[in-house]
């Protein structure tokens, strides 16, 4: 039950994938299926995003901990049509649109048993190495991992419910509600999707930062009440912190650092309220130097969040319901050719006006 | 409603109540201490048992304990019990001759915090001996009813006292959700690493693993009962290395882990000895700022929960003690009377650490 291999030929048409070969080096080469698992799905690619874990694999063919040691295939944020099913598999039928949760949980760790299949000791995870992704014309993957999408949401919005994910979850983890009001560092993909999975959440206020204008903008456009400019300056943490405070005009409840580093930290800590939560999601640094016993000593707790679970069924609802409207981030699309696949991920490495990238297959 | 003013001159037909004055760096003083009058609500409570905190010794030394400042003559002391003298027009819980243990610390019952209940972090908490508030190393003082907490017959004053650090190992335990199912890593073998011990027991966790870096506190945990005992550094090089140790004294994973020293070392190897999905409640609060592998963990959701002293403990420790399923009175290893040289030296011995766990005045 691999995620495929060398070139074969499958029913007469040869399966195609963006292949990250080295640094700043992808190919679109052929791309071989493994045989189709009872349990297991084919599904017709239509939709990929990309995202910044899959730029920083381009740029450095690593990130964090994992290293791209032979060549493998890109992508995880997807979406597409099913063709065929395997022997077990009732939920689904050739022709359905589905959603696609990228990793595979062994099932058998304790993380696994005890529900936290996120934090899974053996996971396959699309694009994370040595896993193939799903930049691909087709791929197999279990259906216990496609979910169906109802007739009102485009397999872009599909794929875009991924990166939707992990707002969810963090939300969920920080326990967002009508009661927090939540402030959140960072306006790019992730930090837009967290606010928007704050409102769907009923959180009655949203305040977002970034150093960006532009992403501001997006921010405010798509619902925060209030945004605030920063720098990347560590001195400028107690000014930023009275901006952010004056902005929210009451405690900040919640906290969702979206960029991960020190100073984000750092301001994530001083602004939130006695007894808050703060919600780490990004990942841009390892080590960090932060005032930690102050927070501590006030009980603003630290919740990490890794990627996500049980999650797809809800961002679904959320956006079939129009609770939540992710179109709007999908700002660059690109075909499936050699050419575009470059072209794409050098306008996602480029940040800014590029929030989510889309491939339509 | 408060805890006392300056030197005052006797009250007529009475005693001249009298209490240990912080009065500058090192130097205190027992003078004279004024005491409030009694409110409807309060209690004058004949102090018998007092004893001496590692932050009454960082007032004692650096007249500050990080925010708070000492910027005139404060009684010092926090950790206490005694014995009803006087009750209030409204006092109905308690008679003169209870014995009482006493939380320390006034809340004002009305800001958002109070009202739902975490009152421990109230903005305006009136604490014993956190200046500018007097504390309750006096012959009296006079306290609220419902922070009085009658003693069984079968629990002494000295564990009356000792309720007050008990309880920040009970408040970290409840936040930190100690359970039968929790293995528990404890980083400091102080008065606080051991009130978390064992308070975690108490509260069914199956497996205790204490570090420190000094072997006579290592050895008197393990007369407590800790599992296994190991001796650590403080050099942040030794990290990894001790995180192995750690990991195959627990034999299994590490489910939960209380820093009670509160350094960058110390919750460097707790954030990496902690399986994924588990906690890490900092306790002790030793740096301000600590450099940290804080993504890691994150991405590992750990949950890094903070303590700020107590809320709602008091019962839970006394029954805890009560029922023997606690026992302090092996952490009382120094006493002292409440004179001048007793008072100086008692500070020195519980400043000094070593095998000075807690040192306690009898009055």
């Amino acid at each position: 039950m691999g995620k495929g291999g060398i070139a074969q030929e499958n029913q007469g048409e040869e399966n195609m994938a963006a292949w990250l070969l080295g640094v700043n080096n992808l190919k679109i080469q052929p791309f071989k299926l493994p045989s189709l698992g009872a349990h297991d799905v084919r599904v017709r690619i239509k939709a990929v995003g990309i995202c910044g874990s899959d730029v920083h694999y381009y740029k450095h063919m690593s990130c964090g901990d994992y290293h791209v040691k032979e060549p493998m295939v890109i992508g995880h944020e997807c979406a597409g049509i099913i063709e065929e099913v395997g022997s077990e598999v009732k939920s689904l039928l050739p022709g359905d649109r589905v959603a696609l949760e990228p990793g595979i949980g062994c099932w058998h760790c304790n993380p696994c048993k005890e529900g936290r299949y996120n934090l899974c000791h053996d996971m396959k995870f699309f694009a994370t190495p040595p896993i193939h992704g799903s930049l691909a014309d087709q791929i197999v993957h279990p259906a216990s991992l496609c979910f169906k999408l109802p007739d009102n949401l485009t397999l872009e919005e599909g794929a875009m419910c991924e990166p939707l994910s992990v707002g969810v979850y963090a939300c969920r983890r920080a326990n967002v509600s009508p009661e927090t009001t939540v402030l959140i560092l960072g306006a790019g993909p992730i930090g837009l999707v967290t606010m928007l999975a704050a409102r769907a959440f009923g959180a009655p206020k949203v305040v977002v930062v970034d150093v960006d204008d532009h992403r501001l903008s997006v921010a405010k456009e798509l619902g925060a009440a209030e945004v605030v400019k920063v720098s990347s300056d560590t001195q400028a943490v107690d000014k930023e912190v009275e901006e952010i405070k004056k902005a929210m005009g009451g405690p900040v409840d919640v906290t969702v650092d979206c960029c991960g580093m020190s100073k984000t930290v750092s301001t994530a800590l001083a602004a939130t309220v006695s007894g808050g939560k703060v919600c780490v999601v990004g990942m841009a640094h390892c080590q960090m130097t932060v005032p930690l016993t102050p927070a501590a000593a006030r009980e603003v707790d630290l919740v990490g969040v890794f990627r996500y679970r049980n999650t797809w069924p809800l961002c679904i609802e959320f956006l079939s319901s129009g609770k939540i409207d992710v179109k709007p981030l999908i700002t660059h699309r690109f075909g499936f050719t050699q050419k575009e696949v470059e072209e794409a991920f050098e306008t996602s490495a480029r940040g800014s006006n590029a929030i989510k990238v889309m491939f339509n297959l | 409603m408060s805890h006392g003013g300056e030197e005052g001159k006797d009250e007529e037909g009475e005693e001249e109540n009298r209490a240990a004055w912080l009065v500058g760096v090192k130097t205190l003083r027992i003078q004279p201490y004024n005491l409030p009058p009694l409110g409807p609500h309060d209690v004058k409570v004949r102090m018998k048992a007092v004893g001496i905190c590692g932050s009454d010794v960082h007032h004692f030394k650096h007249m500050r304990c990080a925010n708070f400042i000492v910027k005139k003559p404060m009684v010092i002391g926090h950790e206490c019990a005694g014995i009803v003298e006087e009750i209030g027009s409204e006092v109905k819980s308690l008679q003169i001759g209870d014995r009482v243990a006493l939380e320390p610390g006034i809340s004002c019952k009305q800001c958002q915090l109070c009202k739902d209940g975490r009152y421990n972090l109230c903005r305006q908490m009136k604490f014993f001996g956190s200046p500018p508030t007097n504390g309750a190393l006096a012959n009296l003082v006079v306290h609220p009813e419902n922070l009085c907490f009658k003693l069984p017959d079968n629990v002494s004053l000295e564990e009356g006292a000792m309720c007050e650090p008990l309880s920040v190992g009970v408040h970290a335990c409840r936040r930190a959700k100690v359970s039968p199912q929790t293995r528990v890593l404890i980083i400091g073998a102080g008065p606080i690493g051991l009130v978390t011990m064992l308070t975690a027991r108490a509260f069914g966790a199956p497996k205790v693993v204490i570090v420190d870096i000094d072997d006579r506190r290592l050895s008197f945990a393990k007369a407590l009962g800790a599992d296994e005992t190991i001796q650590v550094s403080t050099d942040i090089q030794d990290v990894g290395e001790e995180v192995v140790k750690i990991q195959n004294a627990m034999d299994s994973s590490v489910d939960l882990s209380f820093d009670c020293v509160g350094f960058s070392k110390s919750m460097s190897v707790a954030l990496n000895a902690t399986r994924a999905g588990g906690k890490v409640c900092l306790v002790g609060l030793g740096q301000s700022e600590m450099t940290l592998p804080l993504t890691p963990a994150a991405a590992r959701e750990l949950d890094i929960i903070g303590i700020f002293r107590y809320r709602n403990t008091w019962p839970l420790c006394i029954e805890f003690l009560r029922s023997g399923k606690i026992d302090v009175k092996p952490l009382i290893t120094h006493r002292f009377e409440f004179t001048q040289d007793q008072v100086e030296e008692a500070f020195e011995t519980s400043a000094r650490g070593g095998n000075a766990i807690k040192v306690m005045f009898n009055l």
